[in-house]
């Protein structure tokens, strides 16, 4: 919904624009879906200079369609497979996570998925020596079992310093704090500004959840407007950057007694493509254990319903 | 900055007409001005000023992070992230069964839950830390003062008083086998008077209050700012009963987690909230993390 501005296109000029707006034809939806030639006889324009103008700004405003095997070759090309450090992890994901997706890792508390998320991170920064940034939203980002994970996996410790350097932590308490980090790094790779932050391929977001559910719910739909544009910016940056997005969920109930389901509802669903639910072997607190079950919830390649076994010591 | 508009902190009704007259981004807004703006949109001159300030702010956060600056920014690598942590202390429980499997003690900057059946002793461990987290650094505390934030009413002060004479006691038996300096300058200053007098004690009794004071927290330990530990004594109970409105409760319940996280982090503090469980199960929700790496000379006999 962009208003008719002066500059806006060569040959839109401002005493065209108050012409226009003084017929009510304020955005350009506006003014290519009206009927040229009425306009021109109200607004007392050429009919040659609006239809000139209307061509332009639908060459800059709409989008234009690819044909099959040209997107098929760029994905190809642009595609990268990024392996999360568990190779049991990793075949239930159909060899990594991919980066121009959002991929979910959703349980209960103490299911694992802060592990997952330092597990991948060590697994990137230290295997493919690429940066990783971290939002954390929790709190729950501890260093010392980064390290602890970086030095189980590697002996030398200059590559262990070296990995922990490439990780970058930006700690946002609020929705309003993420977009605004998640616009600056929007910024930082449209500039292909090479200051602390590398080459970038994945994006792990701890937890999405914390953020919005304070925002949720109740009368008003602010809360999912604000969830849709998260959304939307997570989605952008997956797929223009070729970025992979990991973001960690919670779990709720239907009913005390009902089966577990992803949290933030229904719209929420639509964003990652691939989801996977971690749950502890054991249903007490009593034995403690690094077993964990990961099964495939949804997944654009492989069928739903697969688990594997998964620890995250 | 192209921010959109949709991602700014604005009020919901300026935000829509916002987009229902055609502007898409931040830098839109500001190349406007104040008076184009409330001709536009139709609202006072006022409150397009207003808005206009909040998205300057906005902008000019991001600017400044884009160029290097830290400022308020919550931004680093994990390197740096390990070395703080790993020069932060634990506050001690003085049992060292407890400090071990928490991984030396309760840590700053992290919120700890402690759960439990009525009677087991919850409020105990509470004020048991309000006095630990006093302990002079000389002796392995964190010398800091605390908050204690009561919605149960269950804070008696004689048995904090006991608690107070024996930490002081054990601390003065420490000094008298060691025989340093720093010990005996820190027993002066260390005494019962002092330590009662750095217990900070509000006293919420229902779910508002409990809110409201949790949102005030950062401008008192603005102040205080050698605050250490806050323990919410009983987090659960203002919202156990009279709450109709279940979703409500989740997202005031979740509002608070993350107000306390803030907190926590902000003002390195450790956040301590505790909550009665139905019996019979008595869950233990400290995560089992592993020892630190420095760990702490400790200097003390253990209990």
């Amino acid at each position: 919904m962009v208003v008719l501005r002066a500059g806006l296109c060569p040959g839109l000029t401002e005493e065209m624009i108050q012409l226009l707006r003084a017929n009510g034809i304020r955005t350009v939806v506006d003014f290519v879906s009206s009927d040229l030639e009425d306009i021109a006889q109200k607004c007392s324009l050429s009919y040659k200079a609006l239809v000139a103008v209307r061509r332009v700004l639908l060459a800059q405003f709409s989008a234009f369609p690819t044909n099959g095997a040209d997107l098929y070759e760029e994905l190809k090309s642009s595609t990268a497979i990024l392996p999360t450090g568990s190779p049991s992890l990793d075949q239930l994901l159909d060899s990594g996570l991919y980066t121009g997706e959002v991929t979910e890792l959703m349980g209960v508390p103490g299911s694992g998925k802060t592990q997952v998320c330092l597990g991948i991170a060590a697994s990137v920064s230290l295997g493919l020596k690429q940066h990783v940034l971290f939002l954390d939203s929790t709190g729950g980002f501890t260093a010392s079992r980064l390290y602890q994970i970086l030095r189980a996996r590697s002996e030398d410790g200059e590559e262990q310093a070296k990995a922990l350097q490439r990780i970058q932590v930006v700690r946002v308490f609020n929705i309003y704090e993420m977009l605004s980090a998640l616009q600056e790094l929007r910024d930082h790779l449209s500039q292909q500004v090479v200051s602390s932050m590398g080459p970038l391929k994945i994006v792990v977001i701890d937890s999405v959840s914390a953020v919005i559910y304070p925002l949720l719910g109740g009368k008003h739909s602010e809360g999912l407007a604000i969830m849709m544009q998260l959304a939307r910016e997570l989605k952008t940056l997956a797929k223009e950057f070729s970025l992979a997005v990991v973001v960690t969920n919670q779990v709720t109930r239907e009913s005390s007694t009902g089966p577990l389901k992803p949290a933030l509802g229904r719209s929420w669903s639509f964003v990652p493509s691939t989801r996977v639910l971690l749950e502890s072997k054991e249903t007490t607190w009593e034995k403690a254990t690094t077993q964990r079950v990961a099964s495939l919830a949804k997944s654009s390649r492989q069928p739903t319903g697969i688990q594997v076994e998964l620890d995250i010591g | 900055m192209q921010r959109e508009v949709g991602s700014l902190p604005l009020a919901p009704a300026l935000r829509a007409k916002l987009v229902a007259a055609g502007f898409q981004t931040a830098q839109e807004l500001l190349e406007t001005g104040p008076c184009g703006l409330s001709k536009e949109l139709g609202i006072s001159k006022e409150e397009a000023l207003e808005a206009l300030q909040v998205v300057r702010q906005e902008c000019h956060g991001d600017a400044a992070r884009t160029a290097g600056g830290s400022g308020t920014t919550r931004k680093c690598t994990a390197l740096e992230l390990l070395e703080e942590e790993q020069a932060q202390g634990f506050i001690i429980t003085f049992c060292s069964a407890l400090d071990n499997i928490l991984g030396g003690g309760v840590q700053l900057t992290k919120i700890t839950e402690i759960c439990g059946t009525p009677g087991v002793g919850k409020t105990q461990l509470c004020m048991q830390l309000a006095v630990d987290v006093q302990i002079p650094e000389c002796f392995g505390g964190v010398a800091g003062e605390a908050v204690f934030i009561d919605t149960e009413g269950s804070f008696m002060v004689d048995r904090v008083v006991d608690i107070a004479t024996a930490c002081v006691q054990h601390c003065q038996l420490i000094a008298e086998a060691h025989q340093e300096e720093d010990h005996l300058k820190a027993l002066e200053t260390f005494s019962l008077e002092s330590i009662l007098s750095h217990i900070y004690y509000f006293r919420c009794r229902d779910y508002i209050e409990l809110l409201a004071q949790v949102y005030l927290l950062p401008d008192f330990l603005s102040e205080h700012s050698k605050v250490r530990l806050v323990v919410v004594d009983g987090i659960a109970f203002p919202f156990r009963h009279d709450f109709e409105d279940l979703s409500l409760r989740t997202r005031l319940l979740n509002g608070l987690a993350q107000q306390l996280i803030i907190i926590a982090h902000d003002h390195k503090s450790a956040s301590h909230g505790f909550r009665d469980v139905q019996p019979p199960a008595v869950t233990q929700n400290a995560e089992d993390t592993e020892m630190n790496p420095r760990k702490r000379p400790r200097r003390e006999e253990e209990k």
